[in-house]
C-alpha cells in the first residue's frame, strides 16, 4: 500500500537526518556537561551573529573574544588552574532568537563555563533565559534593552552601559556642554525609531532632561524598516523652533536622518544622537561625507585615551585589516570577566563563576569610571556612555573631559 | 493515502461528491498512530542538539497542517497565515504573562482568538469575493497590519513582546521543563498528532468534502445549493486554530516571543514553503515537508561552522540555507507540481 | 504580429477578460472618479493641515510624497505590465530590484561614472534576466497555475535575496550622486536625486506608453492582454511575446533601480520594502494598467507621508495597507480598471 511506502520514505528521511546531525553537531549528552568542565581547556562560549545582516558586527565581536582568549592563554592562561587553557567555543545567532536559543544550548551542553553576546537585545533576552534555566552565567558584551535585567535573572550580567544610562548621560551632557558653549539648550526635539530601541532611548531621555530643566518636543517617530525619506519629519522640527535635535536609530534610517537635517537646515544648535547605531561610526563618516561633520552622538565607546586599548585596536587592525569597532572591544572586556572570574574561583563550578563574576572588579578597555563591577541585578555600574563627535572627518571623543581627545564644537555646519 | 489532490478529480465536479468508503479514515488514522508510536522514543536516542530540531519540526508540522487545511484542503491561497500564528502566541504569553493564566488556557484562548478573526477576515474576503492572488494579497495585508499594530501598541509590550517567566522546577500545568527535557518533544509530539488527526477526520467529514467539491468547482457546489460561505468559514477558522496552537507552543517552547517573530512574513512562507515542498492538499504533505525543511537549516548551519575545504568560501556568510529552500521550493513546483507526497502517492496509484 | 490592431480593438469572446493596458476605459468614467479621487485627496490634505497646524510641514510632507510616488509608480509600471499581460503575480519584482540596484552600485564602484550612466548597463541586463526567468522558469507546463506562479516567484526571490546576501554580505552600501543639490520649492526642500528620480519615473512612463500606444509591437502585446488565444489566431507569438513583456517589466525595475539608487541605502533586502508598495500601488491603480499604476504610486507615496501626521508614532505602512485592504474590498479593479 501507499502508506508503507510512505513510511518508509518518512524513515529514510529520518536516518538522513540523524546522519546529517550526527555528522555535525557536538554529541554531548547532558551527562557529560560535568565531566566535560573539569578537562581540557576552559570553555567559553561566544554567542554572535557572524551570519545575517549583522553579520560584520558579529564577526568583529567574535575576534574581539578570540583575541582575549588568545592573550589570556599568552599570558599562562588559568594560573590558579595550574595553568589551564581557555578555549573558544563559537555560536552563531544569524540575528535570529530562536536560533541563538539552541547555539546557547549546544554550546553549554558542550561545557561552556559561561557565555558571551550577542549584540541583539531580541537574541540576548532568549539566551539569557537559557543561561538562567542552565544556571551558567551569562556576560552581555552588547546588548541596548534594559528590560532584560528586569527579571531578576542571577546568572545575567552586562558590561556595556544600557539604554537608558546612555541617554540619562546624554541629556547631562547635552545641558553641561551646551552651558560651557554659552548656548544653553532650551528644546530638544526627539527623532526616534519606533521599536524599543529607539523609543525606550526617547523616553529615558525626556525623564532625564525634564529633570534637568529641559523642555523635549515633538516626539517624532518612524518605522526603521520601511522609511526611505525623513525631510518631513525634520521640517516637523524645523517648524517646532527646537535648537537641538536628538537622534536615535539604526544606521540606514540616521543616515536619512542626517541627510534630510542637511537639506532642510532646521535653525539648530546641534544634532545630538543618542544610542545611535550611525553617527560614532567611521563607515557613518565616510558614507556621509560632509553632511556627517559636527554631529553629536552620546554611546558606549573603546577608550580611546587608554594606550592599552590603542594597541590591541592596532592589532586587530594588522591581522584583520579594518578598524575594531567598540562591540568588539567590549567582546574583550566580557570573555576577560569570565576569564578572571575562573581564576579567582579556582574552579569551573558555575555556581563559584557567577559569584565571581558577580564581585567583578576587571579593567575595561571600554571607557568606564573604574573596574567593571556589577550592581546586584547584573548591570555594570562602571560602564560610562562617551560623548563623540565628527570632527574634521573624524569620530573624536569630546567630553567628559577626562575621556575628551578634543574639545566639543558646540555648532552645527551651516549656522556659523 | 489521501485520493484527494489541488487539482482534483477529473469529474467530480457537476455532480454530487459521493462519500469515500470510511476505509482510508481510518487506515490514515492507523497510519498516524504507528508513526507517533515510532517517533515517541526518538527524543531519548536524539543527541540534545538534535532533539531541538525535533521540536522545531513539530512546530513546523503544526503550521503547516494548519495551512493545509485552509489552502490545501479548501483551496483558500492564505499568504497571511502569520497572523493566526502570531495571535496563538501573543494571546497565550499575554494571558500568562499578565494574568498567570495557564498556557494550556491560553493556548484555547488563542485558538478561539485566532479562529474569529480568521472569519471575520474570510467573511469580507469571500462577500467581496476576493480570489487567487487577491485573496493572497489581502491576507497578506491583514498579517502584516497585525504585525504592526502589534508593534505600536502598548497592550502588547510594543515592539519588546513577551518574555515567559522562569518558574522553578518544572510543571505540566505551566508547560515548562529542563531545557533538554523530552517533555516538549512529547508535548509538542501529541499537539502534532491530534493536529493531524484532525486533518484527516476534517477532509472525511461532511464540511470536508464540500470544501474539496467547493475547491473543485464552486459553482457547481453552489448552484446544487451548498451553503458555500457557512463551509469556508469552517474550514478558515480550524486552519487558523490549528495555526494558533504552533504559536502558542512556539511561545511555551522559546520563552519569548514579539513582534516580528509572531507576525513577520518569514513565518507565512515557512508554512507555505513547507507544504508546498511536501504536497499541497495531501494528509502527510506538511509532515514530509516540515521534516526536510526543519532539518535543512540545521544541516546548513552545521555544514557552515565547519566547512569541508571546498565550501570554505562560504564560512561566515549567511544566507545559504534560505537560498538552498528556495531552490527546493522552484525544483518542487516546477517538476513535481504535487509535491513529493502528491507526487508519489499518483505514482503509486498508476 | 502583422494586421492584428483591428482584432485586438473588438471585443473578444464573452468569456475572456479584457483588460486595459492603457486605462483606455471610456474618459467619461475615468473622469469622474478622478474628480472623486481628487476631491478625497484634497479632504485628506485639509485634514493634516488641521491636525498638523503647521502648513510648511504638510506642504513638504506633499511634495516628498508625490516625490516619492513618481518612483513608486515606476516600479510598479514593470509589476502592473506583467500582471496585465502575463497574469503573473510576479513577488520577485523587489529582489529584482535589488539586483538592479547592486548592479548600479558594482558599475559606479567599478568604473567610477556618474550613476545614472548605470542604467545603460542596468537596464539591459535586467531586461536580459527577465527574459531568462521567464523563459526557464514561468512558461511551458509546470508555470501553469497562479499558486504555482506565485510559489515560484517567491522562491525565486528568496533566492536571489540569499544569493546577494551570500555574495555581497549584509553589510549597506551607498551610491553617492555627484553634483547633488537642494532646491526650495516654495518653502518645501526637494534633493536633486529626488527630482532626478521623479522625472525619469516620468519619462520611462511616457516611453511605455507610446511603446504600448504606437508600435506594433505594443499592439502585439495589447492583443495578447485582451485575447491570447485570439492573438495566436491571427499569427502573434503569444510565448515571444510574453516573454519580451516580461523582459520589458524586470527592465521597468532596472530603470527604477538606477534612480533610486542615491536615495537609498543598498542592502539585498532592500527589495521587500518596495515590493509590499508596489502591489499596493498595482491594486489600487488596477491590475494591467500602466497610467493608473503612475496615479497609484502618486496617491500611495501621498498616503504614505499623511498616515506619519495623522497616526503618529505609528508606522506609515499601516495607511497604505489600510488603503489596500478598502481598495481590494471595495474595488477589486483598481481606481481606473473596470469591473471585469
Amino acid at each position: 500500500m501507499s502508506a508503507r511506502k510512505l513510511a518508509a520514505g518518512l524513515g529514510a528521511c529520518a536516518v538522513l537526518l540523524a546522519a546529517a546531525g550526527c555528522g555535525g553537531s557536538a554529541p554531548s549528552g547532558a551527562a557529560g556537561v560535568a565531566a566535560g568542565r573539569d578537562r581540557g581547556p576552559v570553555k567559553i562560549g561566544a554567542l554572535h551573529p557572524v551570519s545575517g545582516a549583522n553579520a560584520v558586527d558579529g564577526q568583529q565581536m567574535r575576534r574581539g573574544a578570540r583575541m582575549a582568549v588568545e592573550a589570556i592563554n599568552a599570558a599562562g592562561g588559568i594560573r590558579s588552574l595550574g595553568g589551564r587553557k581557555v578555549e573558544l567555543a563559537t555560536g552563531d545567532t544569524q540575528g535570529k532568537a530562536e536560533v541563538g536559543q539552541s547555539e546557547a544550548q549546544r554550546l553549554i551542553s558542550a561545557g561552556a563555563v559561561g557565555l558571551v553576546g550577542t549584540y541583539q537585545s531580541a537574541v540576548s533576552t532568549n539566551v539569557a533565559v537559557v543561561a538562567e534555566r542552565n544556571r551558567v552565567p551569562f556576560v552581555m558584551d552588547v546588548t541596548a534593552s534594559d528590560a532584560i535585567f528586569a527579571h531578576g535573572y542571577r546568572y545575567a550580567f552586562r558590561v556595556q552601559p544600557g539604554s537608558a544610562a546612555i541617554a540619562g548621560a546624554a541629556a547631562r551632557y547635552l545641558k553641561e556642554v551646551s552651558e560651557q558653549a554659552g548656548k544653553p539648550v532650551r528644546k530638544v526635539a526627539f527623532l526616534h525609531e519606533q521599536t524599543d530601541f529607539g523609543s525606550g532611548a526617547a523616553e529615558a531621555f525626556t525623564r532625564a532632561a525634564e529633570k534637568l530643566g529641559i523642555e523635549v518636543g515633538p516626539n517624532i517617530s518612524y518605522d526603521a524598516l520601511t522609511v526611505s525619506d525623513l525631510t518631513a519629519q525634520v521640517t516637523q522640527v524645523k517648524a517646532s523652533g527646537a535648537d537641538v535635535l536628538a537622534v536615535a536609530g539604526y544606521y540606514r534610517d540616521s543616515l536619512l536622518a542626517a541627510k534630510a537635517i542637511a537639506a532642510v537646515k532646521p535653525a539648530l544648535n546641534a544634532v545630538w544622537g543618542v544610542s545611535n547605531g550611525a553617527y560614532d561610526q567611521p563607515k557613518f563618516v565616510a558614507d556621509a561625507g560632509p553632511v556627517a561633520e559636527r554631529i553629536f552622538s552620546t554611546n558606549y565607546h573603546f577608550d580611546a585615551k587608554d594606550p592599552q586599548t590603542a594597541r590591541l585596536r592596532a592589532d586587530y587592525q594588522r591581522r584583520y585589516g579594518a578598524p575594531m569597532r567598540t562591540g568588539a572591544v567590549l567582546a574583550y572586556d566580557a570573555v576577560q570577566v569570565i576569564a578572571q572570574a575562573v581564576e579567582r574561583a579556582g574552579g569551573t563550578d558555575a555556581e563559584k563563576v557567577r559569584d565571581a563574576i558577580a564581585a567583578s572588579k576587571v579593567e575595561p578597555l571600554t571607557v568606564g569610571t573604574g573596574p567593571i563591577s556589577f550592581a546586584p541585578n547584573g548591570d555594570n555600574e562602571t560602564a560610562l556612555p562617551v560623548l563623540m563627535q565628527v570632527q574634521g572627518g573624524e569620530v573624536r571623543q569630546v567630553y567628559p573631559p577626562d575621556k575628551a581627545e578634543s574639545k566639543p564644537n558646540y555648532s552645527v555646519t551651516w549656522r556659523s | 493515502m489521501t485520493g484527494i489532490t489541488l487539482t482534483g478529480r477529473p469529474g467530480a465536479a457537476g455532480r454530487p461528491v459521493k462519500a469515500p468508503p470510511l476505509r482510508p479514515q481510518n487506515r490514515q488514522l492507523a497510519v498516524l498512530a504507528v508513526l507517533l508510536a515510532v517517533a515517541i522514543p526518538l527524543p531519548l536516542v536524539l543527541p540534545p542538539a538534535q532533539g531541538a530540531v525535533a521540536v522545531r519540526i513539530l512546530i513546523f508540522v503544526l503550521m503547516a497542517i494548519g495551512w493545509n487545511v485552509m489552502s490545501g484542503f479548501g483551496g483558500m491561497f492564505s499568504f497571511g497565515h502569520a497572523a493566526f500564528f502570531g495571535l496563538g502566541a501573543y494571546t497565550s504569553a499575554y494571558l500568562l504573562v499578565e494574568h498567570d493564566v495557564s498556557p494550556w488556557i491560553g493556548m484555547l484562548a488563542g485558538m478561539a482568538v485566532a479562529a474569529a478573526v480568521a472569519v471575520v477576515i474570510g467573511y469580507f474576503a469571500f462577500r467581496y469575493k476576493l480570489q487567487g492572488a487577491y485573496f493572497a494579497l489581502a491576507t497578506f495585508a491583514f498579517a502584516e497590519m497585525l504585525r504592526l499594530i502589534v508593534t505600536t501598541t502598548d497592550f502588547t509590550n510594543k515592539a519588546v513582546g513577551f518574555t515567559v517567566p522562569l518558574i522553578q522546577g518544572s510543571s505540566f500545568w505551566k508547560i515548562q521543563f529542563a531545557a533538554d527535557s523530552p517533555a516538549y518533544f512529547w508535548i509538542a509530539l501529541g499537539l502534532a498528532g491530534l493536529a493531524a488527526a484532525a486533518s484527516i477526520l476534517f477532509l472525511h467529514s461532511r464540511t470536508g468534502r464540500y470544501v474539496t467539491a467547493i475547491r473543485d468547482d464552486e459553482l457547481a457546489a453552489a448552484s446544487l445549493g451548498t451553503p458555500v460561505l457557512r463551509y469556508k468559514l469552517v474550514t478558515v477558522a480550524l486552519s487558523a486554530a490549528i495555526t494558533a496552537v504552533a504559536g502558542a507552543f512556539y511561545t511555551q517552547y522559546y520563552l519569548f516571543v514579539n513582534p516580528d517573530l509572531a507576525f513577520g512574513a518569514s513565518v507565512s512562507i515557512q508554512a507555505i514553503a513547507t507544504v508546498v515542498i511536501g504536497g499541497i492538499g495531501t494528509i502527510w504533505g506538511p509532515v514530509v515537508g516540515a521534516i526536510i525543511l526543519g532539518a535543512l537549516s540545521d544541516v546548513t548551519a552545521t555544514l557552515l561552522r565547519t566547512p569541508p575545504d571546498f565550501l570554505n568560501f562560504l564560512q561566515g556568510r549567511s544566507g545559504l540555507d534560505v537560498a538552498l529552500y528556495a531552490v527546493l521550493l522552484i525544483l518542487i513546483v516546477r517538476l513535481l507540481p504535487k509535491g513529493i507526497v502528491g507526487t508519489i502517492a499518483e505514482r503509486w496509484r498508476r | 504580429m502583422s494586421n492584428i490592431g483591428t482584432n485586438a480593438q473588438s471585443p473578444p469572446a464573452p468569456a475572456v477578460r479584457r483588460r486595459p493596458l492603457l486605462g483606455g476605459d471610456g474618459t467619461g468614467p475615468v473622469l469622474k472618479r478622478a474628480a472623486v479621487t481628487g476631491g478625497l485627496v484634497a479632504v485628506a490634505i485639509a485634514v493634516a493641515l488641521l491636525k498638523s497646524g503647521s502648513g510648511l510641514v504638510v506642504w513638504q510632507s506633499v511634495v516628498t510624497g508625490l516625490l516619492m510616488g513618481g518612483l513608486y509608480g515606476l516600479i510598479a509600471m514593470g509589476l502592473t505590465l506583467i500582471f496585465g499581460v502575463l497574469d503573473i503575480v510576479n513577488f520577485a519584482h523587489g529582489a529584482l530590484l535589488a539586483i538592479a540596484m547592486f548592479i548600479a552600485f558594482g558599475v559606479v564602484r567599478g568604473t567610477g561614472v556618474h550613476p545614472y550612466l548605470a542604467l545603460l548597463v542596468a537596464v539591459p541586463a535586467l531586461f536580459l534576466v527577465g527574459a531568462v526567468v521567464h523563459r526557464g522558469l514561468l512558461s511551458g507546463a509546470g508555470g501553469g497555475s497562479l499558486e504555482n506562479q506565485l510559489l515560484i516567484t517567491l522562491g525565486l526571490s528568496l533566492l536571489l535575496e540569499n544569493g546577494l546576501l551570500m555574495f555581497f554580505g549584509a553589510e549597506p552600501k551607498t551610491v553617492a550622486l555627484p553634483g547633488d543639490f537642494q532646491l526650495s520649492l516654495f518653502g518645501a526642500v526637494v534633493s536633486g536625486a529626488r527630482l532626478y528620480a521623479f522625472i525619469g519615473a516620468l519619462l520611462v512612463g511616457a516611453v511605455l506608453f507610446w511603446l504600448l500606444r504606437r508600435t506594433r509591437f505594443g499592439t502585439a502585446i495589447r492583443a495578447v492582454a485582451a485575447n491570447g488565444q485570439g492573438a495566436e489566431l491571427v499569427g502573434v507569438n503569444v510565448r515571444r511575446v510574453h516573454t519580451l513583456t516580461f523582459g520589458i517589466g524586470t527592465a521597468c525595475a532596472g530603470a527604477a533601480a538606477v534612480l533610486a539608487a542615491p536615495l537609498v541605502t543598498v542592502t539585498p533586502t532592500l527589495g521587500e520594502q518596495f515590493n509590499i508598495t508596489a502591489f499596493v500601488v498595482v491594486v489600487l491603480g488596477g491590475m494591467g494598467n500602466v497610467a493608473g499604476a503612475l496615479v497609484g504610486g502618486l496617491l500611495i507615496g501621498l498616503v504614505e507621508q499623511l498616515t506619519t501626521i495623522y497616526m503618529d508614532g505609528q508606522s506609515s505602512l499601516l495607511g497604505v495597507f489600510a488603503v489596500f485592504v478598502i481598495v481590494l474590498f471595495l474595488r477589486p479593479q483598481g481606481l481606473f480598471g473596470r469591473r471585469a
